[in-house]
């Protein structure tokens, strides 16, 4: 039977970026935090050190540094009438596990999301009249704006040392930044990263015809910085090898390098590693959480007593526990009832690449996990979405972060798939290509969800998720039009040959896209349409929180990471002045 | 942040197509600049040019300088990164009283000769007084593992295995002397030295004097990498 | 602090006059005059025998079927040696004997069934056994017929090409899914780094210019379109060519 533990304040389930934050802020405040992570301990010293982590065939291929789904995968179809089966090996998304969560491993891309997103439906009813989004769409307003968020986005960028240049300072725009942004309150922490040639021959293709490029902005650091809890970041040396693998030189925010050794000082503190949560306990009225159940690495199973419980385990597995341990009911697809599961959504991304003679050399792997060149004009609302059959956009930029070859070896149109042709070509073109990215809007559509399989399950015996997910037709026709206008603008760079990949159906977990999964246990003002409240507090057992892009309604154009890292600091404010004051639904439903 | 106006990155762009140990630079399509000329290079290195003095009074004609640290090895360091010095301390972005008339004096095609003769020396190894081995130890951590505690990386990692370089743009840090790493350290420290000062200058203003005495030592006396740099690809 | 007196700098030109006469630039060593283009070509050529390599799973068919298999999907030609050359069906033979071939990462819990093609790889066998299972089918078809390693090229293509194209059970496996790992596997073992036992001697990135596991570009990020020419390195050499082992960095910090 399992072992009954003293019992604490706050237990989080999983140390990566939303549970170091959480922890960290929470015993600074004066409780008793213990932060339990699935996986093993990790820091910079003596596990992420050159070259050992150069390892393109270790990190990037066989993923070393990600979740290991021999004990836990997820379940994946297309749509109802399929019958989910594992994803046997990672390869459309790549889940982290260990502490610190994905944040190690991630590029640094860090963007805010537009103010129009978090008023979507109003928003876009607003603009283009109520009959105007395709009815498959459940898109909703999020219940929080993007002006309450705007200091908590500062914090966030100001903890990681995110290095740009703001766009719209205020109200008032700033040359060299995103005219299209949202306000921000002052400019980032440290400047723009230095820009590869790629980035200068986009920057240059996009301005001839019109656009607004500016430099990505970076949590991979350009210049040395220390962050507000003290802790200091070094400077990024573009050596390509950023997204899969951990950095050894401090330049890249990681809850290792930013937040954690403050909290692993505080006494009140305590971190716990190999420790898989199987469920959050209940008491008997099913309206309050009294702790968690967990199994050690030794298989041992544990009770954990806690006065608050944070989900802060990533989107799929917050969903997952949440279903596990019987909290909110389930949403079906065919009724549209039920909360947990329901708006789950993805990224829709494409590509356009762009073929140069052999006098360009654009050497690819120079280059850091956020030092490139990007536009906004059609991303989220940023265009006149009128003449066109839907709704959402994406940004397009040249972002290439690496040059590694297994990986990295592009071809033209008419390649052989293999032989004397194909290494011809690789060796041809392997320094004289710029890759494009479109990366574009998901939106929730009625059958795409989530929920338990009926079959899978994991290494403790517990069912797996299952996800059934299909790009809607809306997002198809997005796609479609976007990579047109980064083809425009792929022939404007001067390419000798430019070929456009847009997003096509069906949806493959097959070929990695982007490992940004939203939805699930999503936020809003309405508990019959949201799993949790504006300020991430789960409306059925007002001492759990759920903090991760499961919040998400839906997932904008942009990279999902800086909105959870305002969000979590938005929850915290709300948690520090108001819950743990008065413990309790902070809103009434 | 180092900003290199127009006129440098020309230079730096034909620098680039440098092998740090070859000879006669292999010439990039667009590169304008001139291929070096080792046997040229030579000549000066050893007689010095037009009212300059020869790099051999000081750096000996090997590259393997004096023992007494004063001044620094450069044998087999990268040709890329001699040159770039050179031009650091005609512009004063390093300022050294012997080093910047004759850096000022020194025509380009004189600097890529003699960076290209250097960085295809091997240079001997001259006898040094061995440092406490303590302090050693210390050095080899930094150079390994870094300090963890002030979130200051390996030094090997962006000057390779053993301190090793890594070439084109990185030096070498194996068998330099000590004095003159220290040395070097310290003008970071102080603000004296203003290359590479994200890189650098972050780190040196960390270390503490005893950090730096210990780094130098143990690279001083690393010599599997650099005692092998004759022997390229 | 340097002692630069023009005492010291006359006193040292003596001692140093003696020693610095032309003649002893000889001493510079001639593989540094090489120009990179020479070298290569020679290391080319070198490569371009294969050499022995010591198989500990590969039996003597299977390795006979891999090695030209693999001389098919990335062949050598005069600029450049293929996929044999660098050893790729080292490579193989090691991952197939390791842990990715016995099946680490992967979830191996049934029931099983075959999905659609978004759903990936559906079937029992783990990396060993799927190679097994299908050479062993190719090389039990061709038994009575030319053997792999004895058709020509073109036969040989065409017969890949057909493997490719699927249709062909090979004793449960697929041929396309077989062949989709091999050329999965080829790639890997052509660009990992040497270390694995593949790209021998780094010719596969002397291909394509990239510089290997040694990685700080940040004065040269911003140098648009400098032609990049440094030799790549592995993760266990450093740029003289010399093995480190670096068991100096500790389990835990000190």
């Amino acid at each position: 039977m399992a072992e009954r533990l003293k019992p604490v304040d706050v237990v989080t389930v999983g140390v990566g970026m939303t549970g170091a934050i959480m922890g960290k802020e929470l015993a600074a405040a004066g409780l008793k935090v213990v932060g339990i992570e699935r996986g093993p301990m990790r820091d910079t010293v003596p596990d992420f050190q050159s070259p050992t982590i150069h390892d393109e065939l270790r990190f990037a291929i066989r993923k070393a540094l990600m979740q290991d789904n021999v004990k836990e995968a997820v379940t994946c179809r297309n749509s109802a009438d399929q019958t989910a089966l594992p994803m046997r090996r990672w390869a459309g998304y790549l889940p982290g596990t260990g502490l610190g969560g994905s944040l190690v491993h991630w590029n640094g891309q860090t963007y805010r999301f537009q103010p129009a997103d978090f008023i979507y439906r109003t928003h876009l009813e607003q603009r283009y009249g109520k009959s105007f989004v395709d009815p498959e769409l459940t898109i909703q307003d999020w219940g929080v704006t993007y002006d309450e968020l705007e200091t908590h986005y500062d914090r966030f960028e100001y903890l990681c040392g995110t290095s740009g240049k703001a766009g719209n300072i205020k109200g008032k725009i700033q040359p060299g930044g995103n005219p299209l942004e949202g306000f921000r309150s002052r400019d980032y922490p440290t400047q723009p990263m230095k820009e590869p040639y790629y980035g200068a021959l986009f920057r240059k293709g996009a301005q001839s015809l019109g656009y607004h490029p500016f430099p990505q902005p970076a949590s991979t650091l350009s210049q040395p910085y220390t962050n507000p809890e003290g802790l200091k970041l070094q400077q990024c040396v573009f050596c390509g090898y950023c997204e899969r693998f951990a950095c050894e030189h401090y330049a890249k925010a990681s809850p290792q390098t930013i937040v954690l050794p403050v909290a692993l000082k505080n006494p009140n503190y305590e971190l716990r590693t190999n420790c898989q949560v199987l469920r959050v306990n209940l008491d008997s009225t099913g309206k309050k959480a009294t702790g968690i159940t967990y199994a050690d690495a030794a298989g041992r199973e544990y009770e954990q007593p806690a006065e608050m419980v944070l989900i802060t385990a990533y989107a799929l597995n917050n969903v997952r526990l949440l279903l596990n341990s019987g909290i909110g009911r389930t949403y079906d697809p065919r009724t549209g009832e039920g909360v947990v599961g329901r708006n789950y959504a993805y990224q829709t991304v494409s590509s356009v690449t762009v073929f140069y003679d052999e006098d360009v050399n654009i050497n690819p792997f120079m280059a850091s996990g956020a030092s490139g060149t990007v536009i906004d004009d059609f991303s989220v609302d940023n265009f006149d979405h009128g003449p066109h059959k839907f709704i959402g956009g994406a940004y397009i930029g040249a972002i290439m972060t690496n040059g590694r070859p297994i990986e990295f070896h592009p071809t033209p149109p008419g390649t052989p798939a293999w032989g004397l042709g194909w290494k011809q070509a690789v060796a041809r073109h392997y320094n004289h290509t710029v890759a494009l990215t479109v990366h574009g809007s998901s939106h929730p559509a009625r059958g795409n969800h989530l929920d338990l399989d009926p079959t899978y399950k994991d290494a403790w015996g517990l069912p797996l998720l299952r996800v059934t997910f299909e790009f809607p037709d809306n997002d198809i026709r997005m796609s479609s039009y976007v990579t047109d206008k980064a083809a425009e603008i792929g022939r404007a760079m001067g390419g000798k040959t430019v070929a456009a990949a847009p997003r096509k159906r069906p949806y493959t977990t097959t070929v990695y896209q982007t490992t940004h999964n939203t939805g699930g246990a999503i936020m809003g003002g309405d508990p019959k349409t949201s799993v949790v409240n504006r300020y991430l507090q789960c409306w059925d057992v007002p001492n759990v929180f759920v903090v991760g892009a499961s919040a998400y309604p839906h997932n904008s154009s942009y990279n999902p990471t800086n909105t959870l890292g305002a969000l979590t600091y938005w929850a915290l404010d709300a948690i520090k002045n108001r819950y743990l004051k008065s413990p309790g639904p902070l809103v009434q439903a | 942040m180092t900003r290199i106006n127009r006129a440098n990155a020309a230079v730096a762009m034909g620098c680039l197509a440098l092998l740090c140990l070859a000879g006669p630079a292999p010439v990039a399509a667009q590169d304008k600049q001139r291929p070096a000329e080792v046997d040229r290079g030579a000549v000066i290195a050893a007689q010095g040019a037009a009212g300059v003095p020869a790099c051999a009074q000081c750096h000996a004609f090997s590259g393997g300088s004096d023992g007494s640290g004063a001044f620094p090895r450069i044998a087999g360091q990268s040709a890329y990164y001699l040159e770039k010095q050179m031009r650091d301390f005609a512009s004063s972005v390093r300022a050294n009283a012997i080093m910047t008339p004759i850096a000022k004096a020194l025509p380009p095609n004189d600097t890529t000769d003699v960076a290209a003769f250097y960085a295809g020396n091997s240079g001997q190894f001259l006898p040094l007084a061995a440092a406490d081995a303590a302090l050693v130890e210390k050095g080899r951590q930094l150079a390994r593992v870094g300090d963890a505690a002030k979130n200051i990386q390996a030094c090997n990692n962006c000057h390779g295995p053993d301190g090793a370089g890594i070439p084109p743009a990185i030096p070498y840090l194996a068998g330099q002397y000590a004095q003159y790493i220290a040395f070097e350290l310290q003008m970071w420290k102080r603000g004296h030295r203003k290359s590479s000062p994200d890189s650098m200058a972050l780190v040196a203003k960390q270390l503490d004097d005893q950090q730096i005495a210990a780094v130098a030592a143990y690279y001083q006396q690393v010599r599997g990498a650099a005692s092998a740099a004759a022997s390229t690809r | 602090m340097s002692d630069l007196s023009r005492r010291k700098l006359m006193t040292t030109t003596g001692a140093f006059g003696a020693a610095m006469l032309p003649g002893s630039f000889a001493a510079t060593p001639a593989s540094a005059q090489h120009d990179h283009g020479t070298a290569v070509a020679q290391l080319a050529a070198k490569s371009v025998q294969p050499q022995p390599t010591s198989y500990l799973f590969l039996n003597q068919q299977e390795a006979a079927f891999i090695e030209t298999a693999v001389a098919r999907l990335i062949p050598a030609d005069d600029k450049w040696p293929g996929a044999r050359e660098a050893g790729v069906p080292n490579y193989i033979d090691k991952q197939l004997g390791g842990a990715w071939g016995a099946g680490e990462r992967l979830y191996r819990s049934g029931p099983w069934q075959a999905g659609t093609p978004s759903q990936g790889y559906q079937l029992p066998f783990t990396p060993a056994e799927l190679f097994r299972t299908a050479i062993a089918a190719i090389n039990t078809e061709l038994k009575d017929k030319t053997p792999f390693a004895k058709m020509t090229a073109d036969e040989q293509d065409a017969y890949l090409h057909a493997l490719e194209a699927g249709g062909k059970d090979l004793g449960g496996v697929p041929s396309n899914v077989f062949f989709a790992t091999l050329w999965e596997s080829t790639v890997e073992g052509f660009f990992s780094d040497p270390v694995y036992g593949g790209n021998r001697d780094m010719v596969a990135w002397r291909m394509i210019g990239f510089p290997g596991a040694y990685a700080s570009y940040y004065e040269l990020v911003d140098k648009h379109g400098g032609k990049f020419e440094r030799a790549p390195t592995s993760l266990a050499e450093d740029v003289h060519g010399h093995v480190h082992v670096d068991a100096g960095i500790p389990a835990r910090l000190p």
